[in-house]
């Protein structure tokens, strides 16, 4: 005994995405497969945004085929008021 | 009122309103209808992912209001560019109000920045609406490369001081091949007057509305002033003259001479 740490789920370490420049930890299970799962996690209507993975420009209708990985740098921008 | 005909869009209005600064979604659009604007401008900001259902737009009614999505907040060409391309990926519209503003404490226009990112933009086939300082040999050098318009400022964006660019307007006016849209910085209709009956094409207004006590009744003020400025311009004003000239006739008087 003593060794069960090697496939225990905290020895794992987090996924990581940087999300509108904050760094946000999923555990394995958690972290979303694909943008449009994300976006459902975190409460955003997809139909109002435009993404940007890793600086790559992603459109509304692609996010489900856009795949979630650890590291990752997403932007999520709407349009707010202005002149 | 006679059609402004922008990149072979029509529109009934020369006033083109901004949505930033308004107290509420319903002010906004009550805002909206009022001033009679067919062009309204938008800004790009990341969702704020602690509050992720606010959302502005779903409140204008895409149908009625062409929406024209800004770069504010883009410090230089490249962030312009980026921006574009966002807008243009969110609303499947080319149209963009080009603005690099720098400085955030004049948010005064780079000329060079804004010049260097309408090239990218109008080459990757945007419709390109440049905000700039009244600069005449800008505003050549941008319809030249086929911006849709120029837009020079009146005064800084939301100062509410007025056309204090008057002089260097005119000399865009007499040159320019694209409609001319005086934005920033005016405060009152009579601003908005000033700068139709000099020949500009439109006006684009927002903090003199959204900051009015009553936005609502400021709207349809601005609307009556961009009205009245355009009939006074396609009217042919008479110059001003030195001397008095009696509007009655000078025979007739009752008095004996």
């Amino acid at each position: 005994m003593g060794h069960a740490k090697i496939n225990s789920p905290v020895s794992k370490p987090m996924d990581t995405l940087i999300i509108n420049g904050e760094k946000r930890q999923f555990s394995a299970k958690e972290i979303p497969r694909n943008l449009s799962a994300l976006l459902a996690q975190l409460g955003v209507k997809e139909a109002t945004v435009v993404a940007e993975v890793d600086g790559q420009l992603i459109r509304a209708k692609e996010f489900a085929s856009t795949p979630i990985r650890d590291g990752q740098r997403i932007e999520l921008v709407r349009f707010v008021g202005g002149g | 009122m006679d059609p402004l005909t922008i990149a072979g869009r029509t529109f009934r209005s020369r006033l083109l309103l901004g949505t930033g600064k308004f107290e509420s979604n319903e002010i906004m659009v009550e805002a909206l209808e009022r001033s009679g604007a067919e062009i309204i401008t938008v800004a790009l900001r990341r969702v704020d992912i602690e509050n992720p259902q606010d959302d502005m737009v779903s409140a204008i009614d895409r149908e009625r209001f062409l929406l024209l999505p800004n770069t504010s907040g883009a410090r230089n060409a490249e962030e312009a560019v980026r921006l574009s391309r966002m807008a243009r990926a969110a609303t499947d519209i080319e149209w963009v109000k080009l603005e690099v503003t720098p400085d955030p404490y004049t948010l005064l226009p780079d000329p060079v920045e804004t010049l260097k990112a309408a090239e990218i933009l109008v080459n990757e086939g945007f419709v390109v609406l440049p905000y700039i300082h009244a600069d005449p040999i800008l505003a050549l050098k941008l319809q030249d490369i086929g911006t849709a318009t120029v837009m020079p400022l009146g005064s800084p964006i939301g100062s509410n001081r007025g056309l204090h660019t008057r002089a260097s307007i005119e000399i865009i006016l007499e040159q320019a091949r694209v409609p001319v849209v005086v934005d920033a910085g005016l405060g009152l209709p009579s601003h908005a007057s000033e700068a139709m009956e000099m020949g500009a094409d439109a006006v684009l207004v927002n903090t003199a509305i959204a900051t009015a006590k009553d936005p609502i009744a400021m709207a349809q003020a601005f609307k009556l002033g961009v009205e009245a400025g355009r009939l006074a311009a396609l009217s042919h004003p008479r110059a001003p003259q030195r001397q008095a000239s009696a509007s009655s006739p000078l025979t007739g008087f009752l008095r004996d001479e």
